[in-house]
C-alpha cells in the first residue's frame, strides 16, 4: 500500500461519507444517520445494524459476529448528539468491514489511522462541507450551528 | 471540474459496485469516459498501475492536483491599477 498523507486520508472520508448523504437524500441538515443505518446502499445490508444495548463500558462499538450482519451496539442511554455522533464514528468500521468495504481496499487505506479517520469521518457525515456552507451563506449562526445539524458542541467547534 | 469529477466518482464507488468491478476487469478508462476528464487526464488515470481502488482514488488525487495546479489561470488587473497599463497612466498623470 503507497503511503498517504492526512489531507489525502481526509479528501478520500470527505467523498466517503458525500455517498452516504447524497444516498440518503437529505438536502439539510440533520443528516439522518439512523436512516442511513437502517436503510442502508443495497451493497452494505449486510454491514448496517443497530442494536440498542445497556452498557457503561463504551459509548458505541461495532461487531460483526462470525457469518452474521455486522452490527453497532450503541448505549441505549446516550443523548441525541452524543449517540447520533457514536454511530457516525462507528460506521465507518462497518465500512472497512464489509465485502464491499474490503474489494475497495479501504482497509490498508484507513486501518492503520482508524481512530483518528473515525472521528473525522463522523464530524464530516453529520456536518458535511455543502450544509455547512449553505448554514453559514443562510446567514445561520455559530451559536444554533450544534443545534441545527444535532451535533455534540466539541463536534460543532471542530466544524464551524 | 476534474476534482469535482473525481470526486463525484470516488462517491459513486462507495455505493455502486461496478466502479470496482470495472476497475478489477481493466476497464477502468471506459468508467473515466463517463465522469468528464480532459482526455489527456483520463489517459493519465488509465495509466494507473496500483492494487486496491483506494489506492487507485488517492494516486488520482495527486494527478488531478497536479493538472490543476499546473492548468493556466485567468489573470485580470487588479480594480486598484484600473485597466491602463502604468506607462499610460503616467502619460495621464503628466497631462493633467
Amino acid at each position: 500500500m503507497i503511503q498517504i498523507t492526512r489531507e489525502e486520508r481526509h479528501w478520500f472520508l470527505e467523498n466517503v461519507a458525500r455517498a452516504l448523504v447524497e444516498y440518503s437524500g437529505a438536502a439539510e441538515p440533520p443528516v439522518p444517520i439512523e436512516a442511513i443505518l437502517d436503510h442502508p446502499p443495497e451493497v452494505f445490508h449486510e454491514d448496517f445494524g443497530v442494536v440498542d444495548m445497556y452498557s457503561n463500558l463504551w459509548d458505541a462499538t461495532f461487531a460483526r459476529p462470525p457469518g452474521q450482519r455486522g452490527s453497532i451496539f450503541v448505549r441505549v442511554d446516550l443523548g441525541e448528539t452524543a449517540r447520533r455522533h457514536a454511530l457516525a464514528r462507528e460506521t465507518l468500521s462497518a465500512l472497512i468491514t464489509s465485502k464491499h468495504g474490503r474489494d475497495i481496499g479501504l482497509p490498508d487505506l484507513l486501518m492503520s489511522e482508524l481512530k483518528e479517520s473515525a472521528s473525522y469521518f463522523a464530524s464530516i457525515l453529520l456536518a458535511p462541507n455543502a450544509f455547512v456552507d449553505a448554514y453559514r451563506a443562510q446567514g445561520g449562526s455559530e451559536e444554533l450551528f450544534a443545534e441545527s445539524f444535532l451535533l455534540p458542541v466539541e463536534v460543532a467547534e471542530s466544524r464551524w | 471540474m476534474s476534482m469535482q469529477s473525481l470526486n463525484q466518482l470516488v462517491a459513486r464507488s462507495i455505493i455502486d459496485p461496478g466502479v470496482v468491478q470495472a476497475f478489477r476487469a481493466g476497464r477502468i478508462g471506459d468508467v473515466l469516459g463517463e465522469v468528464g476528464f480532459t482526455p489527456d487526464l483520463q489517459a493519465q488515470l488509465t495509466g494507473i498501475e496500483c492494487d486496491s481502488w483506494a489506492e487507485f482514488a488517492v494516486i488520482s488525487y495527486r494527478h488531478v492536483r497536479a493538472a490543476e495546479a499546473q492548468a493556466p489561470r485567468l489573470q485580470f488587473p487588479s480594480p486598484l491599477e484600473g485597466l491602463l497599463s502604468a506607462e499610460s497612466q503616467a502619460g495621464q498623470e503628466q497631462v493633467a
